[in-house]
């Protein structure tokens, strides 16, 4: 079963929120004090042609009304320079805050330790880096502001019909239960409807590619009327997501837009009333043209409102990366100690059964280990527990006479490496993906590597180790991404390797010409193959047969196939 | 009212131009845009009431103090709020429907597209491509055909608000009908700027977030290697540089931001105090000064819908542009364009190039010295490359171009290693339908059916009929004895029976959640169950184990008994298993025979397949 990885709670999404604030406190009381000074001065435009109409009313002389379109222009241009630089200050906390913010998501997702990432499986984390990390940006970059500046809007104006007359200013809420009903209402389901849109259009757009990507696929077997009807499917579906959201925005807007009219209408009547007590007609119309400018911050806060709801669940999900406890800080062995040793290894995944029953085995140092049998017999499994990425349920693996679990990550790393049949180029360019291999490596040490493992393919790239790699510039096939992984390997240099079906995906004449390759290279190494090959076998000091979960041969090839046994019969049928 | 989505039939596109592309999206939904216009224009008009019903009620209701007055004008309001907010989300619905009739056909159009292209269209564009196309652009495109709802009311209404402007003062009217187009003319450059800024950021924030992506793809990779703290520094330094071009895109953006309020606000400025000046020297009423600001203030909303809407425009066009172009990627008719049937039932293949001979109704084996080379013969028996004429493949003694592409593609199946696998359970996988649904609408994964099926003859206890009820939904629906025999002789039994759900598990695409052992037997068993008349398999077997490669040895000969299937390979398992073996090297036939008798007489061959060990033989192999 996947267990996914965690989400912070309520609460460490506001403490993480008020910590990124503090970090900043000035810039971000400067920013809000900006915004206050412009929207103050937006407010004192339409106050100032309020004056011109009553000095025009009252028949005052132009030069009056040039003197007040003066302070108007005035009033626009404080607008302009003071909530440019609100803005900019505004920005660039932002930017600051978005950066902290995904670097922090990196550096947490490669502390992870595999087994947890493996548990949650990564689709969970891949979904948390791009979608996640995305609607966190854009929540702090263009979401929290538009809410800021529209807020503080809200605020003067509701404030300065208080001003006005106290009275009045309660009249001014008159909209506010039923917008704030219908809002409650609308972001209980928003949220899951958006996101399930999100989905269909990627899945759309994943139908699009992989058939795309297929296309001699398609052509070949035929597949094209089943494609269609599979993309075609996949728009039907993302139109119903769209007519879900449609629906909720069908409910949510016009009962939003239609209490618009209620505070104007509500001012009105109580100044029929109020006029009566005392109040003066200016009152009045100031707070109703007051109430209809609150409109558009009103509107701006109700269309974000769901996208910062969003945000903050996101933002949950991405800082819940960081509450996965991180592999511990292990010892450190001595380098010369090699010797790898298995003790009563037993091992199941979940809680099925076991997969490994009670292993033995000593893998001497510098010695070449070919490890053979049947699929499912459990060798990836140990090569696992080799690697020190599982630990055994019962048992132990020691390198030196430590257990590698307990040997410090990033130094198990560098003496005992593990590849798989499992590549992955990185994007970035060849020497970028032979680097991180071993950081000091200059570039003839790559070169050298790249030929001990055979890679001629190396002659054509367009620009040597510059050529740019991975998705969508320029894709390796399957067979020259291994033998990439395989340089690396070279390049990393560790003591003790383990090769787990590490050249599957060459073709066999290909392969065998690798791995001769590589055996020179490796010369002097410990190094534990799983391989189907079995001239891998052949060529090992010594093979270890595992059959459902058990060592059950372990020797050289010549004694083996003299036995009689297993490994035999293997050898035999191998040669057809 | 709602469209009925996806299309039946989408209709034939219109590529001529990006603009004609546009309007074939608008043409096919006339009465709805037409819908659209009329609302999008009330909507746009209704903008203007509130203000007019608010200074009545202020003239008639307030000022007089006529309390019926007052109610019925603020009745007015409240009636105008309720038809106006009907008319917002009417025009919304309307163009929402416009806008996902248009997303709709674009994508059943691209989509029908890229299947018909086939194999050509890999080496045209590359998959980004697609993606790019089938979500930015088509989106771009269907966003562009909201300028013929509101876009027509914008115009509409800025007429309007100019007549009643002409009535109350020409000067004005002018200076107004003027100005405004300057100010667009101010604020545009300002919005394309922005536009430039924000999609260069945008572009760089995708590149980073595809760098994370691709961190977490190799987090396994690097688990099993190390060097994780080169790609946290690598990955921070990328970040700091859109930090900085993030501060670049903040300068500007803020600047536009105010900018964008301040003209139109120091426009109204300036209207109203020449309107003003008027009042003040009785040139118009008080009355009518306050109308003038009403209706520049409105103008000022479908004003900016054109600026916007001009922009949605210019990139649908850009989007049109793009989406033409994949359109007109024609697929590759291979050679020629023959119409001609094929030839009949059990014909033989020749290739001239190689003198390959392939006879009918048998099993035969290539062992080929270069793998590509394998590969190459392999393209031009199926017609997968084109070639000039004398090197071109018969069929039959045809020339296999003179043959329909349809037919060629039926009867002949090359099975190369990496043909791809679709996403969707095992089943689905393997017998190459595909569900359209997929999990029931909007539904949650859980609510996938988990029958345990298993493979072999769960039917045959509980259903004595050995015909299903049901006729199968298409053609290629094939018994479940027939999916349960491909298995088996593809040995992939063990990985139905590894799988949780058996054949209804989902597997990834490129069946990422399999094996590469596992992986080969299920494209094995998919290529198997095509049952075509001709199959070519290239290195199927090339990476399982030995006992699992006998076994499929021993079983595929007679799973294609009757019928002609050629075997690309090197193992000798795999070889002695076939009827009769032909060692190609340096690109032709060298020698035709068994297996055994290959071994004996020909040395290249022997050097080349038999798993000896002696490194003198290894070395002849090169």
């Amino acid at each position: 079963m996947k267990k996914g990885l965690p989400v912070a709670d309520r609460k460490t999404v506001w403490r993480e929120t008020a910590e990124l604030t503090k970090r900043e406190r000035k810039v971000v009381v400067a920013a809000v004090a900006l915004h206050i000074v412009a929207a103050l001065a937006g407010l004192g435009g339409p106050y100032l042609l309020g004056r011109i109409v009553n000095v025009v009313t009252a028949g005052g002389g132009t030069s009056d009304v040039d003197k007040l379109a003066l302070a108007v222009g005035a009033c626009v241009l404080v607008q302009v320079l003071v909530s440019r630089q609100a803005q900019y200050l505004g920005h660039r906390f932002g930017e600051r805050a978005n950066a902290r913010l995904r670097e922090d998501f990196v550096a947490r997702t490669l502390a992870l330790p595999v087994s947890a990432v493996e548990r949650a499986g990564t689709g969970d984390l891949a979904t948390r880096s791009s979608v996640d990390v995305a609607a966190v940006g854009n929540t702090v970059r263009t979401v929290v502001p538009t809410l800021l500046i529209s807020a503080i809007q809200l605020l003067l104006i509701f404030g300065a019909v208080i001003v006005l007359n106290p009275l009045l200013g309660l009249v001014a809420l008159a909209g506010v239960p039923t917008t704030a009903a219908v809002a409650r209402w609308y972001l209980r389901r928003a949220s899951p409807a958006y996101l399930r849109e999100g989905e269909t259009a990627s899945e759309l757009t994943e139908a699009l590619t992989t058939t795309a990507e297929g296309g001699r696929t398609v052509e070949a077997l035929r597949l094209a009327e089943e494609r269609v009807a599979h993309g075609t499917g996949k728009i039907g579906q993302q139109w119903q997501a769209r007519r879900r959201t449609l629906a909720l925005r069908s409910v949510f807007f016009p009962i939003v837009e239609a209490g618009y009219a209620l505070p104007a209408a509500a001012m009105l009547l109580a100044g029929g009333f109020f006029l009566r007590h005392g109040v003066s007609l200016g009152v009045v119309v100031s707070a109703t043209l007051y109430v209809q400018q609150a409109i558009d911050p009103l509107d701006k806060v109700m269309i974000w409102l769901e996208q910062a709801q969003r945000g903050l669940a996101s933002f949950a999900r991405v800082l819940g990366v960081g509450m996965v406890p991180p592999e511990p800080r292990g010892e450190v062995p001595a380098v010369n100690q090699r010797e790898l040793v298995v003790r009563g290894a037993r091992f199941a995944y979940g809680d099925g059964h076991d997969v490994l029953h009670g292993i033995d085995l000593a893998v001497r140092p510098g010695e070449r280990l070919a490890i053979v049998g049947p699929s499912g017999a459990g060798k990836s499994t140990l090569a696992r527990l080799l690697a020190g990425i599982d630990a055994p349920r019962e048992g132990v693996v020691t390198l030196g006479g430590l257990a590698v679990t307990a040997i410090d990550p990033a130094e198990r790393r560098r003496r005992i490496a593990l590849v798989t049949q499992e590549h992955h180029v990185f994007m970035g360019s060849l020497r970028d993906n032979l680097a991180f291999a071993a950081p000091g490596a200059t570039d003839d040490d790559m070169l050298e590597a790249l030929v001990a493992v055979g890679a001629d393919w190396y002659a054509d790239l367009p620009d040597g180790l510059d050529t740019e790699l991975g998705d969508g510039v320029r894709t390796l096939g399957p067979a020259d991404a291994q033998q990439l992984a395989l340089a690396r390997l070279v390049l990393a240099d560790p003591h003790t390797l383990i090769l787990d079906e590490a050249t599957a995906a060459l073709d066999p004449t290909t392969a065998r010409r690798t791995e001769r390759a590589l055996a020179a290279v490796l010369e002097g190494r410990t190094v534990i193959a799983i391989a189907h090959r079995l001239n891998t076998a052949h060529d090992a000091d010594r093979v270890a047969v595992l059959e459902g979960g058990r060592v059950s041969e372990l020797g050289s090839h010549d004694d083996l196939v003299r036995a009689g046994g297993a490994y035999a019969s293997l050898w035999r049928s191998w040669h057809g | 009212m709602p469209p009925r989505l996806p299309h039946r039939d989408p209709g034939v596109p219109d590529t001529r131009s990006p603009f004609r592309y546009l309007w074939w999206l608008v043409t096919a939904q006339k009465a709805r845009v037409l819908r659209g216009s009329v609302v999008g224009t009330l909507w746009m008009v209704g903008l203007s009431v509130r203000p007019l019903l608010i200074a009545r009620a202020i003239d008639d209701g307030l000022r007089t103090g006529d309390t019926e007055a007052l109610l019925f004008w603020v009745g007015c309001i409240v009636l105008a709020g309720m038809v106006l907010a009907w008319l917002g989300i009417t025009r919304h619905r309307t163009m929402t429907f416009i806008r996902e009739d248009a997303t709709a056909r674009s994508a059943q159009v691209l989509l029908q597209h890229i299947t018909r292209v086939g194999s050509v269209l890999p080496k045209k564009i590359t998959s980004g491509e697609v993606a790019t196309v089938g979500g930015t652009d088509v989106t771009q495109i269907s966003w562009a055909l909201t300028m013929t709802g509101p876009g027509v009311g914008a115009v509409l209404a800025s007429a309007v608000a100019a007549v009643v402007l002409w009535s109350v003062n020409p000067m004005l009217a002018l200076f107004v009908l003027l100005g405004v187009p300057v100010v667009a003319g101010c604020v545009w450059p300002l919005l394309s700027r922005l536009q430039g800024v924000d999609s260069s950021y945008r572009h760089e924030l995708g590149i980073l977030t595809a760098r994370a992506g691709d961190i977490v793809s190799g987090l396994r990779v690097l688990a099993g290697v190390g060097g994780r703290d080169l790609f946290l520094r690598r990955y921070a330094a990328r970040s700091q540089t859109l930090l900085d071009k993030g501060y670049r895109v903040g300068s500007i953006m803020s600047w536009v931001q105010a900018l964008t309020v301040g003209i139109p606000g120091l426009f109204l400025a300036l209207v109203v105090w020449l309107a003003a000046r008027m009042a003040a020297n009785g040139d118009i009423s008080v009355g009518e000064l306050v109308a003038v600001y009403g209706y520049v203030a409105i103008l000022i909303v479908p004003v900016w819908f054109l600026l916007e809407g001009g922009y949605m425009a210019v990139r649908g066009l850009v989007g049109a542009r793009r989406m033409i172009n994949v359109l007109r990627i024609e697929p590759d008719e291979v050679g020629a364009t023959g119409r001609e049937p094929g030839p009949e039932v059990n014909s033989a293949l020749h290739d001239p190039e190689s003198g390959l001979i392939v006879p009918p109704a048998r099993m035969i084996g290539v062992a080929c010295d270069d793998p590509a080379e394998a590969m190459a013969i392999a393209d031009r028996l199926g017609r997968f490359s084109a070639e000039p004429a004398e090197q071109t493949a018969t069929w039959g003694g045809l020339p296999i171009t003179s043959v329909d592409l349809a037919e060629v593609r039926e009867r002949i199946l090359v099975a190369d290693h990496e043909s791809y696998l679709f996403a969707g359970t095992l089943r689905e996988v393997l017998t190459g339908s595909a569900d359209p649904a997929g999990p029931e609408d909007g539904g949650t994964p859980e609510k996938q059916i988990r029958v345990p099926g298993r493979i072999m003859g769960q039917d045959s206890t509980r259903n004595p009929d050995p015909a299903p009820k049901t006729a199968p939904k298409t053609a290629r629906e094939p018994a479940p004895e027939a999916i349960a025999k491909a298995v088996y002789t593809a040995s992939a039994d063990d990985v139905v029976e590894s799988l949780q759900a058996g054949l209804e598990e989902p597997i990834d695409s490129r069946g990422r959640n399999l094996s590469g052992g596992q992986r080969q037997r299920v494209r094995l068993a998919r290529a198997l169950l095509a049952e075509p008349e001709l199959l070519i398999l290239i290195d199927p077997t090339s990476a399982v184990d030995s006992h699992t490669e006998a076994r499929i040895a021993a079983r595929l000969r007679d799973h294609r008994a009757g019928r002609t299937t050629v075997v690309f390979a090197t193992s000798p398992l795999l070889l002695a298993g076939t009827d009769e073996v032909t060692y190609i090297s340096q690109k032709k036939v060298m020698a035709t025979g068994r297996h055994e008798e290959l071994l004996e007489e020909a040395p290249g061959y022997r050097a080349l397949v038999a798993r000896d060990t002696e490194d003198e033989t290894t070395g002849a192999a090169r």
